[in-house]
């Protein structure tokens, strides 16, 4: 089977911050792979492993994705190999514009029989990255899966619905968007990450892939924060758990909130 | 050297942390052509280091000649301000200087941008940058002269190299683990609450009466630490400042105080908050800093193994001064210099790494380290956090405030004060002495 | 001016907030209907202009329908509104590829500014708020709403469809119980601070004491598996705004606090002074929760 993992090269807004003016600030937000995609690589590692095949990086980006440390953190993670769109023009790009690249470097990459991808990017997190992708290439999607069985051609995919899970079975390639509990992904040790640097990598600029134009035009109007109730910030000495119960239990009934 | 049944080794050198030290080190070996890996537990060179940020940068510059233009540094710092502060009083001595911005003495960096740049300049050099990864032990075996380091292990995993570089900072467990570095006393240790406040770069400009890159350095004691051992900080970057206290342990223990209640404290001074006032916290950290001065250097060599940096006990606080990266970058340099001469000597047991040692002890870092070698007990001495503070207060305060009394000669209105102070003339004259000697 | 919208419903008719939206925009609403045809019967009389209806599913899942939902949209394209659950966001993400248009999540308002569509949306999980203009399609991935109330009754087109190939062989329900914490006064949060799963019966007892709910933050849920899925709170998660939310062992990472910013006070438990958690409370307790959680539920009694 080849099986690729799209993977993100992204910064958590965690440790963003955004000035009064609304700018956010990324400066001290150092990118990572993003925080739910191991869990994607692992299940096709292990889906690989069981059926002999292919595990293929695929991330997409403004060149930093492309920078020694990027490719090491994701090379040492459980790929065969990498390719990368490494394009400043995706700087800020939106979820349809990354999906169409991703799309265009999948039908480029060629006979690939599963995408997997992860739940939710750290810093978009819109959820929406796959199933475009999905809708570019015309392959049926899936999202919050927790379980891949099956071979080329016909997987069989445990998912989440409101209530309890399904299981789907799905002929012909597909595009599977991972939960984020659906393997327990393994930390790389140094022998992975020297090994990292052995693996082969591909790398494509936007221009090489050829893709399609956008169909509308976005303008960002503006950014600010987001309007936060003030909070009283009333911190209560716990060192008596009784006495800071039954202060916090006056103040609440003070306040009506019991 | 070695014999056919041992491992090959992956790299020449091993270096643990990508801190100052750490990557001055790789840096340097790299240049010179040998393989060399440097494992940093953070996520990315730089995460998990806080600093003060004042960097004595002439050494620096030996390293990377293009340091100043190149380098992520904020402002060049040409104001020094000395601030004992009271409860209701601070009285500062002022230093400005022209002089210092040219050659460049000193600068503000903030670790967070500083680091990631050392670990390029080092990929660029040909070190193998590994972030992600904590070490866990060192391996050693059992050579003719002792215990022989040749490698680290990290989780399942071993690397093997001729030298390993223990550049793991002030809480070095691989120096204590080979027995290099005894467990330190609580009166060697001080621990660092820091934090950074945005702030646009004209108002600080502004505030700290600054034009263009220069910048300020300010050194508080007194009111600021609530009467514990140690100091306050403010140090200004370009469009943020550098705001910290750093507290000794023992004294912290003994007088049952949460190091975060004094940087509250500091922070909300009436003296202090004007500073940052309008400012927003971006990032906040505690540190252990090491204090002990000469005393803190352990043993920093031995078969197939250096210490450098914070990790060797590489830090100076002379009270007006926190000073550790300069030393880190002095050890690091001093260290590739020994492990090259190691290398091409094909002895990498302690004698033949014993070059590290001459160099940094004839180096500025080893002499300055002997000068104030008693700088930390002379810093020991309670007086000087609180009690010294006040009575300048109280004698100035005496002075300059015009009661619709009769004036009174200078020197009655400080015995004045004198006497309300638990400051004796003999305190005076010993603390006095002992600091002449240890500063 | 006016623009044409499209409505998605992925099998569940809980669109009542979509078609409000969409009533904002003044054009002609038209809904297109994945699901058995009570579903579709629910939405033409929910106070749209007109159904699209893709036939009975039979075993095929919502996913099914992707293609055939993008073509139909793509023959009138408009603002295309739709709720974010997985099976919507796939069938949106096949009409934002039909029509190379933006998909945007997390708008709390949709306007008209000429011909283009302003949207304001919260980005970066919440750290900050966006305002766009869209000039052309737009896909915007909305809460839903409930089920609208029987206003009208637009008429309803099937359109033959051949689903892609996928079939649901197997549905389990969930262990747990279904919730709405939408509608709780009260919530009492819990996170990864707790132990064991049995410890749950020590949150419980709070709840019982301070008549609430009890949610979660994400791992406690997914991973863990110690409570079910509909009680997590956060971007990923549910959003509420009840009277009163107890973060108990919750770090306060800014993808949890984002779903509890509308509460009108927070209490945090941490037993960590540095968690973020106590810059968004209202009332702080530093402490284990093991001996805080008693004394608080005793004095509750
Ligand atoms: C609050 C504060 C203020 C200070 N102010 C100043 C100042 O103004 N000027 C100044 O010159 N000095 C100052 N210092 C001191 C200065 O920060 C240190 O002396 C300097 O950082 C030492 O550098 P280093 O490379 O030896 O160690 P560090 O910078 O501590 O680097 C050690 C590195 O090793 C890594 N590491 C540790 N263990 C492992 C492991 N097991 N495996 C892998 N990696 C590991 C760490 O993550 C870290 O990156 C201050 C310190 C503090 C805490
Ligand atoms: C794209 C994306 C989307 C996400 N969406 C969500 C979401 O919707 N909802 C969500 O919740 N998370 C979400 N997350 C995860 C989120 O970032 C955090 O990882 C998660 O919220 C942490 O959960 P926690 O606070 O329970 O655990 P931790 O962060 O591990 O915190 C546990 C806390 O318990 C405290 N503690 C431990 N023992 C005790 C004790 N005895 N007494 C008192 N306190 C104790 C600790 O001090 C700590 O602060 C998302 C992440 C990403 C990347
Ligand atoms: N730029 C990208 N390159 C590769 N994969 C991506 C990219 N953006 C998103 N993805 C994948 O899509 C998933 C969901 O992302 P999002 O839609 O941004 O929440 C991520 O977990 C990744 O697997």
């Amino acid at each position: 089977m080849k099986i690729v993992v799209a993977y993100k090269w992204a910064p958590n807004p965690q440790d963003a911050t955004v000035g009064a003016a609304g700018a956010v600030d990324w400066s001290r937000a150092k990118p990572a792979i993003s925080e739910y995609d191991p869990v994607a690589v692992e299940l096709a590692r292990e889906l690989a492993d069981a059926t002999g095949g292919e595990v293929i990086g695929l991330t997409a980006g403004a060149k930093g994705v492309d920078a020694t440390m990027a490719r090491k953190a994701a090379l040492s993670r459980r790929f065969d190999r990498a390719v990368i769109v490494a394009d400043d023009s995706l700087q800020g790009a939106g979820s349809t514009e990354l999906a169409a690249v991703l799309a265009a470097a999948v039908r480029h990459i060629g006979d690939v029989d599963l995408v997997i991808t992860g739940d939710s990017s750290v810093d978009v997190g819109g959820k929406m990255v796959p199933t475009v992708l999905a809708g570019q290439l015309g392959w049926p999607a899936v999202a919050e899966v927790s379980a891949v069985t099956g071979g080329a051609g016909s997987v069989r995919v445990e998912r989440a619905i409101a209530g309890g899970t399904q299981v789907l079975e799905i002929s012909g390639p597909a595009v599977l968007a991972a939960s984020t509990d659906a393997a327990v992904p393994r930390l790389p040790g140094m022998k992975d990450i020297l090994a990292a640097t052995k693996k082969p990598v591909q790398t494509l600029t936007v221009a090489e892939l050829g893709v399609p134009a956008t169909g509308s035009t976005v303008t960002v109007k503006g950014t600010s924060r987001p309007d936060l109730k003030a909070r009283k910030g009333q911190m209560i000495d716990a060192k008596d758990p009784a006495a800071a119960a039954a202060e916090l239990v006056a103040a609440l009934r003070g306040t009506g909130a019991l | 050297m070695s014999d056919a049944s041992e491992p090959e080794n992956d790299f020449d050198v091993v270096v643990v942390g990508a801190g100052i030290a750490g990557c001055v080190t790789a840096f340097q070996l790299a240049q010179q052509g040998h393989s060399v890996v440097l494992i940093e537990r953070g996520e990315a060179p730089g995460s998990k280091n806080l600093s003060g940020g004042v960097l004595y940068c002439r050494g620096m510059q030996e390293v990377f000649p293009d340091f100043l233009q190149e380098a992520p540094v904020e402002r060049r710092v040409t104001r020094n301000y000395i601030n004992f502060l009271n409860a209701e009083s601070s009285i500062g001595i002022d230093y400005k200087d022209t002089r210092l911005a040219d050659p460049v003495n000193a600068v503000t960096v903030l670790r967070a941008k500083l680091d990631p740049w050392l670990a390029e300049k080092c990929e660029e050099a040909g070190v193998f940058v590994m972030p992600g990864v904590r070490v866990d032990r060192v391996l050693t075996k059992d050579g003719p002269t002792g215990k022989r380091v040749v490698g680290v292990k990290a989780g399942d995993d071993e690397l093997r190299a001729s030298v390993v570089v223990a550049a793991d900072g002030v809480n070095s467990f691989i120096a204590q683990e080979v027995g290099l570095r005894p467990k330190q006393p609580l009166n060697h240790l001080a621990t660092g609450v820091k934090c950074v406040v945005s702030l646009p770069r004209e108002t600080i400009e502004a505030r700290f009466n600054l034009t263009g890159d220069e910048g300020a350095a300010f050194a508080v004691v007194g009111d600021c630490t609530e009467g514990i051992g140690g100091g306050g900080f403010i140090y200004t970057n370009t469009d943020s400042i550098s705001v910290g206290v750093v507290l000794r342990l023992d004294d912290m223990v003994a007088k049952n105080k949460s190091a975060t209640d004094i940087f509250d404290h500091f922070l909300t001074h009436q003296f202090v908050a004007p500073y940052l006032d309008g400012g927003e916290i971006t990032e906040y950290g505690c540190h252990m800093v090491a204090e002990g001065g000469m005393d803190m250097i352990g043993d920093i060599d031995m078969d197939g193994m250096v210490v450098v940096g914070d990790a060797a006990g590489l830090t100076l606080n002379t009270g007006l001064t926190v000073r550790g990266m300069d030393l880190a970058v002095a050890s690091g340099v001093a260290a590739a210099a020994g492990i090259a001469s190691a290398l091409s000597g094909k002895d990498t047991s302690k004698v033949g790494l014993a070059g590290y040692r001459e160099q940094l002890f004839a180096s500025f870092a080893g002499q300055d380290m002997k000068t104030y070698a008693k700088a930390p007990s002379f810093l020991e001495v309670q007086r000087m956090y609180k009690d010294y503070g006040e009575l300048i207060g109280n004698v100035l305060y005496g002075a300059f405030n015009l009661d619709n009394q009769p004036r009174q000669h200078l020197a009655k209105v400080a015995l004045k004060a004198f006497k309300k102070s638990p400051v004796k003339i003999r305190h005076l004259i010993s603390d006095g002495f002992a600091g002449v000697r240890a500063l | 001016m006016t623009v044409n919208t499209w409505i998605v419903v992925a099998g569940d008719p809980a669109i009542g907030d979509l078609i409000d939206t969409a009533r904002s925009l003044g054009g002609e609403v038209t809904a297109a209907v994945v699901g058995p045809r009570p579903v579709a019967d629910t939405v033409a009389a929910g106070g749209v202009d007109k159904v699209i209806w893709f036939g009975e599913p039979g075993d095929a899942p919502v996913e099914a329908y992707a293609t055939a939902v993008a073509d139909a949209i793509a023959a009138a394209p408009g603002v295309v509104l739709g709720s974010g659950g997985p099976g919507g966001r796939v069938l949106l993400g096949a009409a934002a590829a039909r029509l190379q248009a933006p998909a945007l999540t997390g708008a709390s308002s949709v306007s008209l500014d000429g011909a283009d569509v302003v949207v304001k949306r919260s980005v970066f999980g919440g750290i900050a708020e966006e305002t766009v203009a869209v000039s052309g399609p737009v896909v915007l991935v909305l809460d839903g709403g409930s089920v609208p109330a029987a206003t009208g009754s637009a008429p309803v087109e099937e359109i033959a469809s051949v689903p892609l190939g996928m079939t649901v062989v197997q549905t389990k329900p969930s262990e747990f119980e279904e919730v709405d914490l939408g509608a709780a006064v009260r919530v009492v949060g819990i996170g990864r601070g707790l132990k064991t799963k049995k410890d749950l019966a020590l949150i419980d007892g709070l709840a019982g004491a301070s008549d609430a709910e009890v949610a979660c933050s994400r791992p406690l849920a997914e991973g863990m598996d110690w409570l079910g899925k509909d009680r997590y709170i956060g971007v990923s998660g549910q959003n509420i705004s009840p009277e009163l939310y107890f973060a108990i062992g919750i770090s306060g990472q800014l993808q949890h606090m984002v779903g509890v910013r509308g509460a009108k006070t927070i209490v945090a438990i941490n037993s960590d002074p540095n968690a973020p958690v106590f810059t968004e409370a209202d009332y702080g307790l530093v402490g284990d929760l093991y001996q805080i959680v008693p004394a608080l539920t005793d004095a509750l009694k």
